[in-house]
């Protein structure tokens, strides 16, 4: 392609930042690193509530995940996905497909699982958020991540965090499924390295072992 | 997704004062102030995503009061709030015995994460599966624009597309459930904001291309879907249910056929109502297999002829013709499953 | 050079396993004997990062998150063919939030009139055009839609057949190169050979040109195939999509980047940016799947160093699922033509064959060596042609060219033992000279019992089953320049560093394993630090090479410093240091039992921190071929294919698959098993799901995403059983190969053949969908 060697183009005019545009000129270099869109958000700090407007711009709510009561500033635009990646830093949920097709970004809300790219952040409301950085419970694996380990069900592992969170919930609520149900419970997660087969080997495996 | 501000509502009467437009009012005219419903959020989403719809307000009917109860009345039938989840439907019970192409209809949609969030109401008004119709480049016939780039004849990428009723817009309804439920003869009560209630058939709820090919149904602004109702089963009642699929973990329908028949004893179809999905723009009833099928006796012969009744209408474009043989073999084996 | 001998195992276990003598520089490590008698090597070692992908603690690139960091999002171009006339970013540059934009520009020349324009001329819906940094990703994609760019619209060619038509519009009037990460990996052309669109051919690979006498060969034959086969344009929809994140700071910029290729994509910034190699650092730890489209920094690499650079920030990079599908590689389409003549007697008399295939804008095209080398044949002649389209550039992805030759010769070759009335696993016995293939057709036929298959077409009822078989070969090819430092610690710790890459395919582990196995010490023993070209530079992870290039300097480097450290043992015994081992964790001599000392305790006679030891990959034992500088010898395998066909809807699934794989000395079983399911289901893929669905008529990607574009999920996935057939040829320290090429090419043939047997029809295009089964059957009106 001709593009590679065309990158040294000329210097467009310095861009206007957020902080200038909305502080003036006041704050340093230095102290505009730190700033995010956080530094500009309305204290509100509760749950959504019924019959009130928010937004469109950020605001501070409580979301519990994994059983901690967290405060981040998001705008209604904001996915649970981006609200968990990008502003609480747990990256374990991915964002692959970005419509709900491929269960990369599957989380429990309330413990059933769904596709965080599709909700909004205020969709979560009182509901808890378990993302995959909470099933191992004080650091025990829990058996399916133990039998994921042992049947190499992870090959480049990008799938696999939805994958854990599609067969824990099966294995939690059935005790005894069988290969169908695998197949039911995973129908949903895209795994492009084809670990499927060990997936379905390492699932079964682990629902013998909660018995 | 474009910036928008979000307004929790309270209850049915608070969502309708809040809201001023439809998805489909906005996708085929933008206004830039539409504030408008959304329930599970899976496709109105999906189109602010793509950039195609950019509301100014989202009003979250989710998590109204009383829109979540399924009853069943062995003589009223059921009634099904409008913001039941797909897995909560695909669980029931009584669904299964007394419903079951809409129980098989169910479990053949979506994953189990999509179930989990996705509303019936928000399946039933879901927007139509065309990928022109979903790509920001693609100014089509459905979206305010001048040509239905999957008619075009040579270039038109229409495989998915429809075979009946396809003069105009082209796309099929994405909704497969909804084949179940009109096959059911359900109907779809609509609150307005003046408080008050209407319920319209399934039939009369989606609006065909050639009336309107701005939308698929009659919902307009200040309307909600509050209920699905299905009328209560007799004891001859039986349905089936069959989507074909490419994929069988999920995958948009091929084509769907949901067969709902009250048989007589000697297994003579009494009256028939035989719907057919991915067929045409909106779910499509087809008279044809009904009238054929109807006061005979359902074995092989006679469900083959009333296939070949609802597939005579057809009229494929250049690359779906391989529709008609498939629907052929789906409305005779789902006829042929009642027996 | 001095050199030594040494005896080497040699041959299939179970088969004609026997020993072999090979003169070997004196610097190389004793032969290893077969896998049953290694600790570690050959075993179902777990994946040493399994436990971070499990529970979501391992960081890919687009997790990165560094202080100040600002997200970016690119521009690109609406229209498929067009000269840009201006584009207007003044309401992108006020939208608050935004940092940074970045035009990209045609480079002008001193005194030299910009004949091109400002801007680069568009070729391809989707080409990118430039870039924006911002505080969040919403903010660069709201003011990536307030950028305004104006086209000059050209007539555009997307469909491959009318581009090759006189008087088809022109993608390219000028010579052009093949990409870095381009298709086929056998002889390039440079684009200048051909007319209009259709460049080329490419007639020789690096098994040679053209050999013997077609004509004659075809007056010799009794039998004559001749068919033209047509495969799709997929798309490579690795999980986590291209992309970087950037850190420039005053010494050194460092490249997070989701690469096969760390090396690579290091000397391709320090190239575009005109910096020392010394200056650039590219890391990747984690990397969420390539498949042959992730060797390069594209275009967006440089395009987040340099917002980088104007902001001042680090930039955060990654495509979303649109423009990956549209832009960053796919497998080229082919309309292949082949005939094969052959004797009463099933001896091959000529191969002909012409392919055409269009990587977009690319090249790359070809439809590989696959039909010249799987079958010896005296006559053979190739032209493989490229097209060029409006359409984003094809990349390497998995076997590149082979997997599209095989779906074409495969079928070839069981029409020919249709004609010749024999069934064709034995007609391959017949026509491959290929030893391991032998045993993998045996072993793979007995697990799958071939002696099911009935007659084509035969079966009864509305659903059909069918079984069918498909074979493949792929070359060893070695990358010399892989490099790899080990190191032991005093007081303990043993440690590997390369800028090698893993995928996914678990080369951290197996390092770790032949460090382990060298050293005497348990794989959790070793810390492999990987991914970064701050450490010595390995293989990119293409072509199969990682496996074959990386383990024999692994375990040279771990031999020297084992050796160092024995010394320092020896010394304190009063013995000699060749007397010594290291077993189970302690160094023991081989005469005088009382003699132990833990490793641990070894090591704390250390003078130094550290003994480091740098290998590079050795030449391999015997030589290479010669004059191509090849491996001898090749990755061979087999595979079945059982499909069930409903004739009444096309409905299409494949129940079952065995897969006969070789791969030298196999080193991991568990890992080479996921490997091969995973060439194996994107095998399924390719035969039944994947196609790319371009509009003719507007020149836009229709299925740009992941809900339809079409792969299996759970439902599809057929059984899938593996043969591994250990192979020892005694070519390096190690013996051992890699699977990720092989494991994906004979699947969709093996799959085409079955549904043939199903149904008695042939089906000479993929996909193979429930459309083409009904109008295979003649349903369709």
């Amino acid at each position: 392609m001709e593009d590679k060697k065309q990158e040294s183009g000329s210097q467009p005019k310095k861009a206007i930042t957020r902080r200038s545009f909305l502080r003036g000129a006041g704050l340093s270099t230095a102290g505009s690193v730190l700033l995010t869109t956080n530094a500009f958000a309305i204290d509100y700090n509760e749950y959504p509530v019924a019959g009130e407007e928010f937004g469109p711009d950020a605001i501070t709510i409580k979301m519990k995940v994994n059983g901690i009561t967290k405060s981040l500033s998001v705008e209604p635009r904001t996915t649970l996905a981006s609200a968990l990646r990008d502003h609480l830093e747990l990256t374990g949920t991915k964002v692959v497909c970005d419509r709900g097709s491929c269960s990369a970004c599957t989380v429990y809300l309330d413990g059933e699982p769904v596709n965080s790219c599709m909700l909004s952040v205020f969709d979560v409301g009182e509901k808890e958020v378990t993302t995959i950085e909470g099933i191992a419970k004080d650091g025990e694996l829990h058996p399916v991540q133990q039998a994921f380990i042992e049947h190499d069900a992870s090959q480049c592992g990008y799938c696999t965090p939805g994958m854990v969170m599609s067969c824990v919930h099966l294995v939690d609520n059935n005790t005894n499924p069988n290969l169908e149900d695998v197949k039911k419970a995973t129908r949903g997660n895209l795994c492009r390295c084809g670990t499927h087969p060990h997936v379905f080997k390492a699932t079964l495996d682990a629902s013998k072992k909660t018995i | 997704m474009n910036k928008f501000s979000w307004y929790e509502a309270k209850s049915v009467e608070d969502a309708l004062q809040q809201v001023n437009s439809t998805v489909s009012k906005e996708l085929y005219q933008a206004t830039n102030k539409a504030a408008v419903f959304k329930s599970g959020g899976i496709d109105v989403f999906d189109w602010v995503k793509e950039g195609l719809l950019q509301p100014k307000k989202v009003i979250n009917i989710r998590n109204i009061p009383g829109l979540d109860k399924i009853n069943f009345d062995s003589k009223k039938g059921l009634r099904i709030g409008s913001n039941v989840t797909l897995a909560e439907l695909a669980s029931n019970p009584e669904i299964k015995t007394n419903y079951l192409a809409l129980h098989q209809a169910v479990n053949h949609a979506a994953t189990p994460q999509l179930r989990n969030v996705s509303t019936l109401g928000g399946n039933i008004a879901q927007r139509n599966r065309c990928w022109y119709f979903r790509s920001a480049e693609h100014e089509c016939l459905r979206k305010g624009g001048y040509l239905c780039y999957a008619h075009h004849p040579e270039n038109g990428e229409n495989e998915n597309h429809a075979i009946i009723d396809n003069g105009s817009c082209v796309s099929v309804h994405a909704s497969s459930i909804s084949t179940a439920l009109m096959a059911h003869n359900a109907t779809v009560v609509i609150a307005d904001s003046e408080g008050k209630k209407k319920e319209v058939s399934m039939d009369d709820f989606f609006v065909s291309t050639s009336k309107d090919v701005s939308k698929e149904n009659i919902l307009e602004a200040k309307e909600l879907i509050t209920e699905i109702v299905l009328p209560a089963p007799t004891k001859n009642t039986k349905s089936a249910y069959i989507k074909q699929v490419e994929r069988e973990s999920y995958d948009w329908s091929l084509g769907d056929v949901a067969v709902v028949v009250e048989v007589s004893g000697n297994n003579t179809c009494r009256s028939a109502s035989i719907v057919l999905g991915a067929a045409a723009p909106v779910p499509y009833r087809s008279m044809e297999a009904q009238q054929a099928i109807e006061d005979k006796t359902i074995n092989a012969a006679n469900a083959a002829v009333a296939a070949k009744a609802a597939m005579a209408i057809a009229q494929p474009l250049a690359k779906n013709s391989y529709k008609v043989p498939l629907f052929e073999a789906t409305i005779k084996q789902a006829i042929l499953e009642i027996s | 050079m001095d050199t030594r001998k040494d005896k080497f195992p040699h041959g299939i276990p179970g088969h004609n396993l026997s020993e072999i003598e090979r003169e070997i520089p004196i610097e190389e490590p004793p032969a290893w004997p077969v896998n049953d008698k290694l600790k570690v090597i050959g075993k179902r070692v777990t994946r040493i990062d399994a436990l971070d992908k499990v529970t979501g603690k391992a960081k890919f690139t687009s997790d990165m998150k560094l202080p100040g960091m600002l997200y970016a999002k690119m521009l690109r171009s609406k229209v498929p063919h067009a000269n840009i006339t201006s584009i207007d970013i003044s309401k992108a540059k006020s939208l608050a939030g935004v940092h940074a934009i970045h035009l990209i520009e045609n480079v002008q020349k001193e005194g030299e009139e910009n004949k091109g324009g400002k801007y680069p001329q568009v070729k391809y819906a989707g080409q990118p055009l430039g870039g924006v940094a911002a505080e969040s990703l919403e903010i660069a994609k709201d003011a990536i839609k307030l950028i305004e760019v104006n086209y000059q619209n050209k007539p555009f060619i997307i469909d491959m057949e009318k581009a090759m038509e006189i008087g088809a519009p022109i993608v390219f009037d000028v010579p052009i190169a093949q990409q870095e990460d381009g298709g086929d990996v056998g002889e390039v052309h440079d684009g200048s050979k051909g007319k209009g669109n259709v460049r080329g051919p490419s007639t020789s690979s690096f098994f040679g040109g053209p050999r013997g006498d077609l004509a004659k060969g075809f007056e010799e034959a009794d039998l004559v195939v001749e068919k033209t086969y047509r495969t799709q344009v997929h798309t490579h929809m690795p999980l986590e999509t291209h992309g970087v994140v950037v850190d420039w700071r005053a010494d050194v910029m460092t490249v997070y980047a989701s690469t096969q290729n760390t090396a690579n994509v290091r000397n391709e910034m320090a190239n575009v940016f005109n910096l020392p190699k010394s200056k650039v650092r590219v890391v990747c730890e984690y990397m969420g799947g390539g498949f042959g489209a992730k060797h390069s920094a594209g275009s967006f690499g440089p395009m987040a160093a340099t917002l980088a650079k104007k902001s001042g920030r680090p930039v955060w990079l990654m495509l979303d699922r649109q423009e990956e599908h549209i832009s960053e590689g796919n497998r080229p389409s082919s309309i292949q033509y082949l005939k094969i003549g052959a004797k009463k007697d099933g001896s091959l008399t000529g191969i002909q064959q012409r392919s055409h295939g269009t990587a977009g804008v690319g090249l790359g095209a070809g439809v590989g060596r696959i039909a010249q080398v799987l079958y010896p044949c005296p006559n053979f002649a190739t032209e493989q042609y490229d097209v060029l389209t409006n359409a984003g550039p094809g990349a390497a992805w998995r076997a590149p060219g082979n997997v599209q030759g095989a779906f074409g010769l495969e079928q070839a070759i069981d029409e020919l033992a249709e004609k010749l009335n024999k069934d064709p696993l034995k007609y391959r016995d017949l026509i491959d000279k290929s030893e391991v293939r032998k045993v993998e057709r045996q072993r793979g036929a007995a697990l799958f019992d071939w002696s099911r298959r009935q007659p084509a077409g035969s079966g009864k009822g509305t659903v059909k089953k069918g079984l069918g078989v498909g074979q493949s070969t792929w070359p060893r090819f070695v990358t010399l320049d892989s490099s790899v430092e080990v190191k032991i610690h005093k007081g303990g710790g043993v440690e590997i560093r390369s800028s090698v890459q893993d995928i996914g395919t678990g080369t951290k582990t197996v390092l770790a394993q032949v460090v382990a196995e060298e050293m005497g010490l348990e794989v959790k023993d070793i810390k492999v630090n990987i991914g970064d070209t701050f450490f010595p530079v390995g293989p990119g992870s293409g072509g199969s090479v990682v496996t074959g290039s990386i383990t024999p300097p692994t375990r040279n480097a771990t031999y020297e410093a084992k050796k160092e450290l024995l010394k320092l043992v020896a010394k304190k015994w009063e013995k000699d240091s060749s007397e010594l081992f290291i077993k189970d964790g302690q160094v023991g001599h081989k005469t005088d039992a009382n003699l132990k000392m833990s490793f641990k305790e070894a090591t704390k006679l250390m003078r130094t921190s550290q003994i480091s030891k740098t290998a590079s990959r050795s030449d391999d034992y015997g030589g290479f071929q010669q004059p191509w500088g090849l491996a001898f010898g090749d990755l061979g395998s087999v595979q079945f294919a059982e499909v069930s066909v409903n004739t009444d809807t096309g409905f299409i699934k494949v129940d079952k698959i065995v897969a006969a794989h070789s791969c030298g000395r196999p080193l991991n079983i568990g890992q080479l098993e996921s490997q091969i399911h995973g060439g194996v289901i994107q095998g399924v893929s390719y035969a039944l799901y994947e196609n790319r669905v371009m509009d003719n008529g507007t020149g836009h990607m229709m299925n740009a995403n992941v809900d339809q574009y079409k792969v299996p999920f759970s439902m599809e996935i057929p059984e899938i059983e593996t043969v591994i057939v250990e192979e020892y040829s005694a070519r390096s320290s190690t013996d051992a190969y890699g699977i990720g090429e092989p494991a994906n090419i004979a699947t969709a043939a093996a799959i085409a053949n079955a549904v043939y047997n199903a149904i008695g029809v042939r089906i000479h295009e993929i996909p193979i969908t429930p459309s083409s089964i009904l109008k295979a059957l003649n349903k369709v009106s």
